[in-house]
């Protein structure tokens, strides 16, 4: 591994696993579709009356049907839906693993705190149970926040770094950060980069006590995302070519929105540094991919921010519309919509956009890609 | 060219002392802070100890934080991040707020405010749960306090890499100020015990019934821990101009995963991450003169870090004690007082004893755990491991000031 690398790394392949399908090619046609990924939920927990009927979930979604039986059976959710979206950015990347590379390829996961279905249930046990103790043992690594990058690694047998940053709906910033650090200062070569949420009675009656009382927002939604980030050079000396690159990342905390430190001004200064860093001006933006969720309170500080550097003027995606709200994914699914716009467009070649996010606690990122279609590619996704 | 960091304050909340003069002194003194657990009832349970906190009292110590409106994970973060600041005599209001930020290990983030919520559930269904629990439960608040307390507007990030993340956070911290992207980070770990983790480790039998004794011939496990540790973070430059102590010099880190058996270890990943580790910091395993162990004192744990300290040091290792001893297993916290003690190893000039061993192990040599009593030491370079869940390995390097 080499250190000090200067380039930005690039994004040689990608997955998207959501209510709106399975894969990139999937998600590209339904976000050029504006296609809502809105589903009756009913039933989908046995016994568990959910505060909602409909989410952008995926009752479907059986880990067993993508990776077989063997070793399926003790994967919480988002687990799985980590480690099949990591096959499925596998498969569309033309980076080769080999026995060579497996010990500097890593993996660096966003999450909101894991499962916090299994770990809640992993804890009821020691309620119901006829003893405290009679958790189940093969269960317990479920319970803890790292299961579903560590799990990725085992399947894919990726022995770099392995980091899951708990970062909620700064997840996706704070992957890309976090990863773009470990390969510029040579700790990896090559990253999945990713972020997941899953759907679940617990995600969904949070939600409810929180945010009840804001008909207009998100329903809830789940999936995951992985992006092959690679060093920059090693893609172009290879002759390979890359989906996009990602040439700036900011990120800021400032107090809730409504409070002083604004995070709206806050937002605002990230973009800012994020584009000189790319050294891109805010009149060449193509889109901004926001993180508004339909909560007047919370998305009047991510508009603030985007206004003050973009203009009102700038193409809005609200990706949010389609695939839900999915928390430590939803940064991810935003940049995802982002690849899938440029997958099949040759005329956005080059072009750059903005992914920005801001949490109810008052962080703020943004990040910048330029993107490129898969026809200049040697294979198709 | 990269910038040197070094470490000027130091923060631990820890059942053996809260502030560096306790810790330190405690670790001197080989004293335990084992004690039975009473933050959940442990009726049914057949072993009953834990390294709880009991003087916490964040009050106390946080300036700008209401701890009302803070989980125990973030107050213990919050706490040890104030404690570090004064101790590096850093008023945080004199530093650029954009130029200073934190990261933060966790294992099981707000897991006291889950277990509420899922007392809730138990008790009377979710349609009960409190919403301020709700709000109290997302981990990234763990990071959120500690700038929120500190007033700094640069990163906040909370890692979690299960009990390694504490030597994740001081890893990032020291690229992001070594690199330029930063001048100042808080880096450390903080987590709370609870009755899921208790019940996990009891039922895949690591779980030791009285006492934690790492490298003893008769060790049976570990005991669930809970604390927060919080190291500053600078450049020499920026300690030196308002006069403060440099207490240390973060060398490096290196970070690998097994990609095998979700909760054993694998000495073939742990020597490959004490490699890493060591090229990353330029020096060779003859520079080392102490390893703070991860040393859980789980019968497979030790194990596999002693052969895996065998295949990287050979014949003559450096001495290896585990302060987990006394502490318990404080999960994300872990290599945070573990990069704590490091720094007192290089300025106080003692080895902190693997305390409750009374028979080393035979088949752990030729490592020496330092057992039951602290032991006079001058050493240059110190090594700190830490290894988790799902093979996530990560080893931070220290060096005396210079």
């Amino acid at each position: 591994m080499t250190p000090d690398r200067g380039a930005p790394p690039v994004v040689t392949g990608w997955s998207a696993l959501s209510s709106l399908g399975t894969g990139a090619d999937a998600f590209a046609a339904a976000v050029r579709a504006g296609r809502s990924g809105l589903v009756d939920v009913r039933g989908m927990f046995d016994g568990g009356e959910l505060p909602r009927h409909t989410a952008c979930a995926m009752p479907g979604f059986r880990a067993r049907d993508h990776l077989g039986r063997k070793g399926t059976g003790y994967l919480d959710r988002s687990t799985a839906l980590a480690v099949v979206a990591a096959r499925l950015a596998l498969a569309d990347t033309d980076l080769e693993l080999g026995d060579d590379n497996r010990r500097t390829t890593g993996v660096v996961l966003g999450t909101t705190a894991g499962s916090i279905r299994a770990t809640s249930a992993y804890d009821r046990d020691t309620l119901t149970q006829d003893r405290p103790y009679l958790v189940d043992p093969m269960l317990f690594p479920t319970a803890v926040m790292n299961s579903a990058a560590s799990r990725c690694a085992v399947w894919h047998r990726l022995h770099g770094v392995n980091a899951t940053v708990a970062g909620g709906q700064l997840a996706g910033i704070d992957a890309l950060r976090y990863g773009r650090t470990l390969m510029a200062r040579g700790h990896a070569d090559a990253l999945l980069v990713g972020a997941v949420e899953e759907f679940s009675p617990h995600m969904a009656w949070g939600d409810e006590r929180l945010y009840g009382s804001e008909p207009g927002r998100a329903p809830l939604g789940e999936g995951a995302v992985v992006l092959v980030a690679e060093d920059a050079e090693r893609v172009r000396a290879s002759g390979r070519s890359a989906d996009a690159e990602l040439p700036a990342v900011a990120f800021g905390r400032f107090a809730p929105p409504g409070g002083s430190p604004d995070p709206g001004k806050g937002l605002a200064d990230c973009i800012d540094r994020a584009l000189r860093q790319a050294g891109v001006h805010a009149d060449e933006v193509r889109f901004v991919a926001t993180g508004e969720r339909g909560i007047p309170h919370l998305d009047a500080a991510e508009q603030a921010g985007v206004d003050a550097v973009l203009g009102p003027g700038t193409h809005r995606l609200r990706i949010k519309e389609l695939v839900g709200e999915c928390h430590a994914a939803a940064g991810m699914f935003q940049l995802a919509a982002l690849l899938a716009l440029h997958r099949n467009d040759p005329a956005l070649d080059g072009r750059t956009s903005v992914v920005t996010s801001v949490s109810s606690g008052g962080a703020v990122g943004a990040a910048v890609l330029r993107g490129f279609s898969r026809t200049r590619r040697g294979h198709a996704g | 060219m990269d910038r040197r960091v070094v470490i000027t304050g130091l923060g631990p909340v820890s059942s053996i002392g809260t502030g560096i003069a306790a810790f330190g002194a405690s670790l001197r003194v080989g004293r335990s802070g084992i004690s039975p657990v009473t933050s959940f009832d442990t009726t049914g349970f057949p072993y009953v100890m834990a390294g709880e906190v009991r003087d916490f009292v964040p009050g106390a110590v946080l300036r700008v934080l209401d701890p009302r409106e803070w989980g125990r994970t973030s107050l213990f973060a919050a706490v040890a991040a104030r404690l570090a600041v004064e101790d590096a005599g850093l008023d945080p209001a004199t530093v650029p707020p954009e130029r200073a930020g934190c990261v933060i290990g966790t294992t099981s983030g707000e897991s006291r405010v889950l277990q509420g919520l899922t007392e809730q559930w138990v008790a009377e269904g979710m349609p009960a749960l409190s919403p301020e629990d709700v709000r109290q439960c997302p981990p990234s608040r763990i990071a959120a306090a500690v700038s929120c307390e500190l007033g700094f507007t640069g990163e906040a990030m909370t890692l979690s890499a299960a009990c390694a993340a504490s030597n994740y956070a001081i890893g990032y911290a020291y690229d992001l100020i070594a690199s330029g992207e930063t001048d100042y980070m808080v880096a450390g770990g903080a987590d709370s015990t609870v009755r899921w983790a208790h019940a996990g480790f009891y039922r895949v039998g690591a779980l030791a019934e009285h006492a934690c004794a790492p490298f003893d011939r008769n060790r049976s496990g570990t005991l669930t821990g809970e604390g927060g540790s919080a190291l500053l973070l600078e450049t020499p430059e920026t300690a030196r101009a308002r006069g403060a102590r440099i207490h240390a010099e973060v060398l490096g880190y290196g970070l690998s995963c097994d990609a095998g058996h979700p909760v054993a270890p694998d000495p073939a990943g742990i020597a490959d991450c004490m490699r890493r580790a060591h090229r990353n910091a330029g020096i060779t395993p003859a520079d080392v003169g102490y390893i703070c162990a991860h040393g859980t004192g789980t019968p497979a744990n030790d194990l596999a870090e002693v052969t895996a300290v065998r295949e990287v040091f050979g014949a003559s290792p450096p001495p290896m004690s585990s302060i987990k001893s006394m502490l318990g297993h404080t999960m994300g916290a872990a290599s945070g007082f573990g990069a704590i003690a490091a720094v007192l190893v290089l300025t106080q000039g003692f080895l902190p004893p693997t305390i409750n061993v009374t028979e080393p192990d035979p088949a752990l040599v030729p490592v020496d755990p330092v057992p039951g009593r602290a032991r006079p030491a001058d050493v240059r370079v110190v090594q700190n491991n830490g290894f988790a869940f799902g093979g996530n390995n990560a080893i931070t390097l220290f060096g005396r000031a210079t």
